[in-house]
């Protein structure tokens, strides 16, 4: 997987898919989302350790939770992609470990979203950017980008990730360390 | 107010990226809820993960995927979000102030008496968690018992504070407590304080108080 290269269809189509959506209720749109997300989503639950048939499901749920919320998509304050993961990790949480209730289990992803309103300063808007983001992950090496993800996307203790990539435990937590240190001082500092 | 304990880097990845328990991501984003550098942070990690999505090998769906999510649109008798429903919160923002609004649509237990000045009130979270959470009220210089944990404990102050060792937590500090930490936290005089606290494993009072106090506490 490369994260550095540009994916075919520029994030802003996204963002205009969603803005269909949300508008006119535009099936064509939704499609397209569809057909780019939902699979990718799938592959992030089945990675978390979904069963291929709940791993479809909650792809579909997800996918389903866009189109309910894409007039909340806001593309000051984050990404179409971000955003759709966001929807998908609270899936995640809520159904992987989940007891089903009826009613108000519907309204549970919008309980696990950072209740914020969109900061006004132009600056502060800038670290949500995809471009910014990218350009921070290019600063992380390969090796230590695939740690961040087996770590915090896929919740892999790290004795497991040291047998996966066939390194010892300490390299693991050393490139953990910094990995988290880089991206810090890439992503987290505005002061 | 300057919030001077975060959450470790580590932990506000893995709750970005979803790997937190239901009660681990509660304690999380209540510190998220007070902390705006914080939620950058999280905010960014979330970005991260957007990209580990645009680049993740895509899994096929279903050859119906798309005609079955189709036909429950069309079974949606209303627009794009018109349809969400969100509970009426359980406990208003006057009550217990700082809780995110989601957390305060689960269900709440009666706030009941644990210790001397201290009570406790369960959060029920809809779903399972190894990890379970309580609102911990303190009254003004109540000097906690000499405890330890077998687990962990994330610490969210809501109200008023405590100082442990050298260290002062007010509304919006987080402190991750161990099975290493022997805690001895003291309630600063002015007021109450209450926090939120997810928990992991038992709490172990020590001293003689501790053991005549433990078989009645259970939190």
């Amino acid at each position: 997987m490369s994260l550095g290269r540009e994916d075919p269809i520029a994030g802003s189509d996204w963002s205009k898919a969603i803005a269909a959506i949300a508008a006119n209720g535009d099936r064509s749109a939704f499609a397209a989302l569809f057909g780019h997300f939902a699979p990718r989503i799938k592959a992030y639950m089945l990675r978390a350790g979904a069963s291929p048939s709940s791993a479809e499901e909650l792809a579909q749920e997800a996918l389903l939770m866009v189109w309910r919320k894409a007039a909340l998509f806001d593309p000051a304050s984050t990404s179409p992609a971000g955003w759709i993961f966001t929807i998908a990790r609270n899936l995640r949480i809520d159904a992987l470990r989940r007891e089903r209730r009826a009613g108000i289990g519907e309204s549970c992803d919008a309980e696990f979203e950072i209740d914020d309103s969109p900061p006004p300063d132009a600056q502060v808007a800038a670290v949500f950017s995809e471009a910014r983001v990218r350009a921070a992950l290019t600063g992380l090496s390969p090796e230590q980008m695939r740690v961040v993800e087996l770590s915090f996307f896929e919740d892999r203790p790290h004795a497991e990730i040291a047998n996966v990539l066939g390194i010892p435990l300490g390299t693991v937590k050393s490139r953990l360390r910094l990995a988290m240190g880089r991206l810090r001082t890439l992503l987290g500092d505005l002061s | 107010m300057t919030i001077e304990h975060h959450p470790p880097d580590s932990m506000l990845a893995a709750y970005a990226g979803g790997s937190l328990d239901p009660g681990q991501h509660v304690a999380i984003a209540t510190h998220l809820a007070a902390c705006a550098s914080c939620r950058r942070f999280a905010r960014s990690m979330e970005q991260v993960g957007g990209a580990v999505l645009t680049a993740i090998e895509p899994s096929a769906m279903a050859s119906d995927a798309l005609s079955r999510i189709q036909g429950r649109l069309d079974e949606m008798t209303a627009g794009p979000a018109s349809d969400l429903l969100v509970a009426a919160p359980a406990v208003p923002e006057g009550e217990i102030p700082g809780l995110p609004g989601f957390v305060r649509r689960f269900r709440f237990g009666p706030w009941q008496w644990v210790a001397p000045s201290v009570h406790v009130r369960r959060i029920v979270l809809p779903h399972e968690s190894p990890t379970r959470v309580f609102l911990l009220r303190s009254g003004p210089g109540t000097e906690m018992l000499p405890h330890a944990h077998t687990g962990f404990e994330l610490t969210c102050v809501l109200a008023g504070a405590f100082r442990q060792g050298d260290n002062r937590y007010a509304p919006g500090d987080f402190d991750l407590g161990d099975e290493h930490v022997d805690h001895r936290p003291i309630v600063d005089v002015e007021r109450d304080c209450i926090c939120l606290v997810a928990m992991q494993g038992e709490l172990r009072l020590k001293g003689i108080l501790g053991r005549i106090v433990q078989p009645f506490v259970h939190l």
